[in-house]
């Protein structure tokens, strides 16, 4: 896990049927450390299919992924982020960080989860449960559980859908500090909301509904600046993409919004 | 679980003070009732409080109640200490590799419906009378429960947590010692409770049908004597011991899952 500048995360012709149902068709993409990558698509298109591949936790039908040029080893170089926290109740704040460095010295551990929770403002709540916490800091508890490790790529499955909305943005603004870091790893960022995907990517991915395929994929102009929303291209921009969403789920035979002709 | 019930309660305004209060005045309805009762029973066939107390008395003194309590506690606390690490290990193992699980499940089911005094002439042929055989009915009157629910505590652990656990590179012995077992607490403690009650009167049922001994013993000597006043003094021992191993019981659930009341 050292520093890399050229760490990167690649999947070519990956498909993935689960059952007899194709979930992802034909997925070739690759990022780096350093680059937020959104992932943005109706629900139940793959999305978080597309998590677990690159996580290691699942292996791909056809095509290879690779983190580096060798297949994702699950805690290695890769950390996970779901939309419920998954903190284990009956550990401590500290405790369910320290869960994600098995390997380290106790000193060493130590010293890492008091340093992360420094990170994300918690380390006065480091000795409490997670029943004491709001949904926002217990969702700051995972986001420093997933950072301990130093990972090359953090892979973030809708984290913070449950927040309320000024909760969503703070947690934005602060994914934002901790990522852009020098050093801060890649993240690849699913969501379902077109503002989160603009206010936070570099690049967005739009997936089609299932069987997932890459519809659009584009760099957004205004990335890391203050105040995205104020940008003159954000209004054109959302519309865009808003309207690619709508017309990939009317079209979409399986959605509840599908209108045949 | 009632850890939890208790918890309800205080927030609906009764405080620990209250409860006991209550206790102790239901406990005083039950001794009236009992008094009123022994009042106009034939002689011989019941004993009052008073009488019962004193024959309570009488047998803690005498040094008669003292040495049986031991052999019961004996047969007992080892029948039902291996029920657990036996039947807590076999319930984990089931629910880790389901294939066993899958396996053993029915033969579990079917020996806990099977009254276990059924297999006592048995133990008594393969293991004599003596303390193995009177281990052994009270460990297969415990072990039951306490497989069924582990092995069902480990069943019940949360997939998420699971998939977060895997995500992180854990082993597999990590994810059980970290994510399966303090899950399958609750469980655990459910089965213990259930197995140790039935852990109880199978100490009793042993001492009954193997060589006389025991508070079982005692029983059998003062009742076939129409003694009830000592009979039923030794009726209440029995209840103190499963009241203790309750609240035991309550305590340990307690201490581990501190997490729930924060």
């Amino acid at each position: 896990m050292a520093l890399n500048a050229t760490d990167r995360l690649e999947l070519s012709g990956v498909s993935l049927t689960l059952g007899d149902q194709p979930v992802l068709q034909d997925l070739t993409l690759a990022t780096g450390r350093g680059e937020v990558l959104v992932v943005l698509g109706p629900s139940g298109c793959g999305k978080t299919s597309l998590l677990r591949l690159m996580a290691g936790l699942v292996e791909p039908g056809s095509g290879t992924v690779a983190l580096n040029d060798a297949p994702p080893v699950p805690g290695h170089g890769i950390a996970m982020m779901f939309q419920s926290y998954r903190l284990l109740p009956w550990k401590t704040v500290a405790a369910n960080v320290a869960f994600a460095l098995p390997d380290l010295p106790r000193a060493q551990r130590e010293d890492r989860v008091s340093e992360v929770l420094h990170l994300v403002g918690l380390e006065r709540f480091a000795d409490r449960y997670p029943a004491a916490l709001s949904g926002g800091m217990r969702q700051r508890v995972a986001l420093a559980r997933a950072l301990a490790p130093r990972p090359d790529f953090l892979l973030m499955d809708e984290p913070f859908a449950a927040l309320d909305a000024q909760a969503r943005e703070l947690m934005q603004a602060e994914l934002l500090r901790l990522v852009g870091a020098s050093g801060g790893p890649g993240v690849v960022f699913v969501t379902h909301s077109v503002d989160e995907a603009l206010v936070l990517g570099d690049r967005i991915i739009l997936l089609s509904p299932r069987p997932g395929r890459i519809i659009t994929d584009m760099a957004v102009p205004f990335a890391r600046r203050p105040d995205p929303h104020d940008h003159p291209d954000y209004p054109a921009l959302r519309r865009t993409l808003w309207e690619r969403l709508r017309q990939a789920v009317l079209t979409d035979p399986a959605s509840d919004f599908y209108r045949p002709g | 679980m009632a850890s939890q019930s208790a918890h309800l309660a205080d927030r609906k305004g009764t405080g620990p003070v209250a409860t006991a209060a209550l206790r102790l005045g239901f406990l005083a309805l039950i001794l009236l009732a009992w008094a009123l009762a022994a009042r106009h029973a034939p002689p011989g066939l019941f004993a009052s409080p008073v009488a019962v107390a004193k024959a309570g008395i009488g047998l803690a003194s005498s040094g008669k109640l003292w040495p049986a309590l031991a052999a019961s506690l004996q047969v007992y606390l080892v029948g039902t200490g291996l029920a657990v690490m036996f039947g807590g290990a076999l319930g984990i193992a089931m629910g880790i590799w389901p294939a066993l699980g899958r396996t053993l499940d029915i033969y579990v089911n079917a020996l806990a419906a099977t009254p276990r005094v059924a297999f006592i002439p048995l133990i008594i042929v393969l293991l004599g009378l003596g303390l193995e055989a009177k281990v052994l009915i009270v460990f297969l009157g415990a072990v039951m429960p306490i497989v069924l629910n582990a092995h069902a505590g480990v069943q019940a652990a949360d997939p998420d947590l699971l998939e977060m656990a895997a995500s992180t590179g854990a082993s597999r012995g990590r994810i059980l010692w970290h994510v399966i077992l303090p899950g399958a607490v609750p469980f655990l403690i459910t089965g213990i409770r259930i197995g140790s009650t039935i852990g109880l009167i199978n100490t009793i049922v042993a001492e009954l049908y193997t060589a006389i001994s025991g508070l079982g013993g005692l029983l059998a000597v003062y009742g076939s004597r129409f003694q009830m006043a000592e009979y039923l003094a030794v009726v209440i021992v029995l209840a103190l011991i499963g009241v203790g191993m309750t609240e035991a019981l309550r305590l340990v659930s307690q201490r581990l899952m501190r997490w729930r009341d924060v």
